[in-house]
């Protein structure tokens, strides 16, 4: 009888190491599908260093910062002494050399920072109002998380990934305090957040000492990646480009030659609006007012007042849906009928419904094209809409974009953080993301196509530069300092 | 008579030879001396094995024989005298293991600690004493950086900068309520000596406040532009700023876009492309005088020696062999170059001190101890060393360890 037990604790055994081996022979072969000849080179390259060593990667070097046409770069007439954010900035220290935790390890955690719940905020001076975005983004994120489990979570070990979520209030520097959290306290492999600048930028620097990487999926803030961080990417268009976009439909295609500008005072409004102020000045038509009015505020029709003092032909405002709906409503209600341009923000249910009729018309910058047919986009949308019962927006899309682009780097690079980061920072080829391709310039910034989309017939349409035929200025092959001051001038006329 | 013409017909051919080599020797004796600075040859590295809590090091602070080495992983104190090193963790009431700032209260020995992520912290009798947003004035718990000042302990965090009075024991917080800062996120703070605070500020450049009437005065990036620095010369390169080193009636300021320098009336910016610094991510900078300052770079460890010539040393370790290599410039000309037994331990370099004539560099992995025993400052006559240190200086180079 005893042998028997032993016989048959043994075949056990036999038949679940049989089982093990399978499985494991199965995630492998997934993990091979998430590896191109690219990336294995990457990968090579950067297995290949120790703590003293930097990988023979070549660094992402480009000629234009950010697609800026020439004729809108700052002091166009002046070379400067030097340009920056053209040359990728590398990752130098030994971090890569750090070993992988032993056995022990039940989950591949991963941080989530954004806002979900509001509080009092410092950056905005008042209650937090963003959670209803933050929420959408942790939707999002969570979904990725929970598909990358599904098809057997992290690859090497057969393990789960595990979604680490933390508020970002905003009171306080807060987001600084949760950064180092995750380096310290409970730490992780890497992060996806937030959505406020100035929370984005405090958890930043901590990221920096804390070498850990930042993956943003939707602070617009221009400056976020301007600033030589070699541990941060951002999987979405931000202002600067929306900017450039809507500046060139105002000017070079509308021709508008009195524009108002009307914004929040948070860095969100500050920064946000600040390529299409400076455009403006830079091709002659200078804005010619630009109010800020409190976020959370009721009552706009001092601001609105002050922008009809000034006789505009179109009004643009940066800031956040409800606001937008209010500076539009207070516009036509004193009976301003020009026409009214805003920010990716406004393209939201709460919009429309405070805005109602006055929304016919409006004109948003946006980051993608949700409208565009893909497939992918769409069986996204289904699970979304199975999974948590609502359509996903923006924030949604981009969340699951940026937590899949972390997963992929996690499962590919392995558990060490600085190849997480390698993975992403040399990664050869545009992500392939249910937002459409996210290309990422030598700030590790989307440049990807940005939109504009148009409220029309009760529905948002999103159309492309090409589409409306939105002439740009020329952007030069070369560097400032390569080139001569005249490129401007002499560039070929569209 | 044949013999000697025969002779004399010969060195005439000769002559012009001989002549030719003469002029030469002289040439190389003349350019083998030229005004060099001093190049730190002797290092001594330490590492966990020495006992440090961690080979990641932020920040180092020498008090005498005593040298306060914050880590990563915790506290460590390393005696010159006796060569033996000490350390503090979590276990030992250390309140929070990475340490990116530390400064001595010379009027009790008390040694100060910046947090990054727990606040700070002062050591005093073999106790910790913590203070946080919880339970103090202090504004954020992510210090970068501390400073004594008179009675005053000074922090940078990443939401503004608190004072902390040790007599009254009154907390002030600055931010952009009550100083310029543009933004809020503090990033360094160091004290002159002579009665002016600094403050570097991501986002807000440098911002100088007088104890005497508690103003404030500014210090931006007068083209206003991320992208680009239109003048090399005409305020600090960049406003995302990392240190402020004070000198003279002025400072250095160290940027990850490049460093500048102010003497209270000119500025002078420095990038890698047209001086010895090895590159433009400077984690920190400290200044020996108006003339001497040591950044902290990405890649390597780069030294102003001599402001009237633009002279620099920079150190790197060879990643392969391991040994150091201090190359010389002026402007981007090599001098010299040198190689010893031993250099700093690791390229990524995060904070220099400097402790009489000797250094002590923080990197990413190790510390390291250059001593200067036959230092001199900014620039001398000397004889062109080139290659390996260990062979054509032996006496300077031995000690290397």
């Amino acid at each position: 009888m005893r042998r028997l037990s032993y016989l048959l604790v043994g075949l056990l055994g036999a038949a679940a190491l049989l089982f093990c081996a399978e499985d494991a022979a199965e995630r492998m072969k997934k993990l091979e599908k998430l590896i191109d000849p690219d990336t294995a080179e990457v990968l090579k390259r950067i297995n290949a260093v120790d703590a003293y060593t930097v990988p023979d990667l070549k660094l992402r070097r480009e000629e234009n910062f950010a697609k800026t046409a020439s004729d809108i770069e700052p002091y166009s007439g002046v070379k400067p002494y030097k340009e920056n954010f053209l040359l990728q900035i590398e990752y130098t220290g030994p971090g890569r050399a750090i070993p992988e935790p032993g056995p022990e390890l039940k989950t591949v955690k991963i941080g989530f920072i954004g806002p979900i719940q509001n509080l009092p905020s410092v950056a905005t001076g008042g209650m937090g109002h963003e959670a209803a975005l933050g929420r959408m983004m942790l939707k999002g994120a969570q979904m990725a998380i929970d598909e990358a489990n599904e098809g057997g979570g992290y690859l090497r070990r057969g393990i789960p990934f595990e979604l680490k979520v933390v508020n970002d209030n905003g009171l306080w520097g807060s987001s600084g305090n949760e950064i180092t959290n995750m380096v310290y306290k409970d730490p992780v492999w890497a992060i996806l957040g937030t959505i406020d600048g100035a929370n984005s930028h405090i958890a930043i620097r901590v990221a920096l000492k804390g070498e850990v990487l930042m993956m943003n999926s939707g602070d617009t803030d221009p400056t976020f990646t301007e600033t030589n961080i070699p541990w941060t990417a951002r999987c979405i268009g931000d202002d600067r480009q929306m900017g450039y976009l809507m500046a060139d439909y105002l000017f070079r295609k509308a021709g508008y030659k009195r524009v108002a500008l009307i914004r929040s005072s948070n860095r969100f409004g500050r920064f946000g609006i600040r390529e299409v102020r400076d455009t403006a000045r830079r091709l002659g038509r200078p804005v010619l007012i630009e109010m800020a009015y409190k976020v959370g505020a009721e009552d706009l029709s001092m601001q609105v007042e002050r922008l009809q003092a000034t006789n505009p032909d179109a009004v643009v405002h940066w800031g956040d849906a409800r606001e937008s709906a209010i500076v539009l409503n207070t516009m036509r209600k004193l009976g301003m009928k020009q026409p009214f341009f805003t920010n990716d923000r406004t393209v939201s249910e709460e919009f429309t419904k405070l805005a109602g009729e006055n929304a016919e018309g409006v004109i948003s910058a946006y980051p993608w094209d949700p409208s565009r047919k893909d497939a992918k986009l769409d069986a996204f949308r289904e699970r979304f809409r199975k999974k948590f019962g609502e359509e996903p927006e923006t924030y949604a899309a981009h969340g699951y974009d940026g937590m899949n682009m972390l997963i992929w780097a996690t499962q590919v690079g392995g558990l060490n953080k600085a190849k997480i980061r390698d993975l992403i920072a040399y990664r050869t080829k545009p992500w392939p993301g249910v937002t459409g391709d996210i290309p990422l310039s030598s700030t590790l910034d989307d440049l990807g196509d940005v939109f504009l989309a148009k409220f029309e017939n009760g529905k948002w349409g999103f159309h492309s530069r090409e589409e409306w035929q939105i002439p740009g200025g020329y952007i030069p092959p070369r560097s400032r300092v390569a080139r001569a001051l005249e490129t401007a001038a002499a560039a070929p006329q569209k | 008579m044949m013999r000697t013409r025969t002779i004399l017909a010969k060195f005439a051919a000769l002559a012009p030879l001989l002549a030719a080599l003469l002029l030469g020797t002289c040439w190389v004796q003349a350019q083998a001396t030229k005004k060099l600075p001093y190049i730190y040859t002797q290092w001594k590295n330490f590492g966990v094995a020495d006992g440090l809590p961690s080979d990641h090091i932020f920040s180092v602070k020498a008090d005498g024989d005593r040298v306060w080495i914050g880590t990563e992983g915790g506290l460590a104190m390393y005696n010159k005298k006796t060569g033996k090193m000490k350390s503090w963790t979590t276990k030992d009431g250390l309140p929070w293991p990475a340490i990116t700032g530390i400064d001595i209260d010379k009027s009790t020995g008390d040694v100060w600690l910046a947090l990054f992520g727990g606040g700070i912290a002062r050591f005093s009798g073999g106790r910790f004493d913590h203070y946080h947003q919880l339970n103090s004035g202090l504004v954020n718990d992510v210090v970068y950086g501390i400073a004594v000042e008179h009675d005053n302990i000074w922090a940078a965090t990443t939401a503004g900068a608190s004072r902390y009075n040790k007599v009254s024991g009154e907390w002030t917080i600055f931010t952009e309520k009550n100083a310029p800062m543009e933004e809020i996120w503090n990033y360094n703070v160091s004290y002159n000596g002579a009665g002016t605070v600094y403050l570097a500020v991501w986002g807000s450049g440098v911002l100088e406040y007088k104890i005497s009437d508690g103003s404030w005065k500014e210090y931006l990036d007068p083209d206003g532009e991320m992208e680009i620095d239109l003048y090399r010369d005409d305020g600090i390169v960049q406003v995302i700023t990392t240190a402020v080193a004070p000198a003279g009636d002025g400072f250095f300021v160290s940027t990850y876009f490049g460093a500048s320098r102010y003497d209270g009336r000119h500025w002078r910016g420095y990038y890698n492309l047209d001086s010895g610094v090895p590159s433009d991510f400077i984690n920190s900078v400290k200044a020996r005088s108006t003339d001497e300052a040591w950044f902290s770079t990405d890649k390597g460890l780069g030294v102003l020696t001599d402001f009237d010539s633009n002279t620099w040393v920079s150190y790197r370790m060879d990643p392969k062999t391991h040994h150091g290599k201090a190359t010389v410039y002026k402007d981007r000309e090599v001098l010299e170059e040198v190689e010893t037994e031993t250099g700093i331990p690791h390229n990524y370099v995060i904070y220099a001190e400097l402790d009489g004539n000797d250094v002590w560099i923080a990197t990413s992995k190790g510390l390291s101890w250059g001593k200067g025993s036959d230092y001199y400052p900014r620039l001398r006559d000397r004889g062109v060393v080139s290659g390996n240190l260990a062979a054509a200086l032996p006496a300077a180079a031995k000690g290397g360890e």
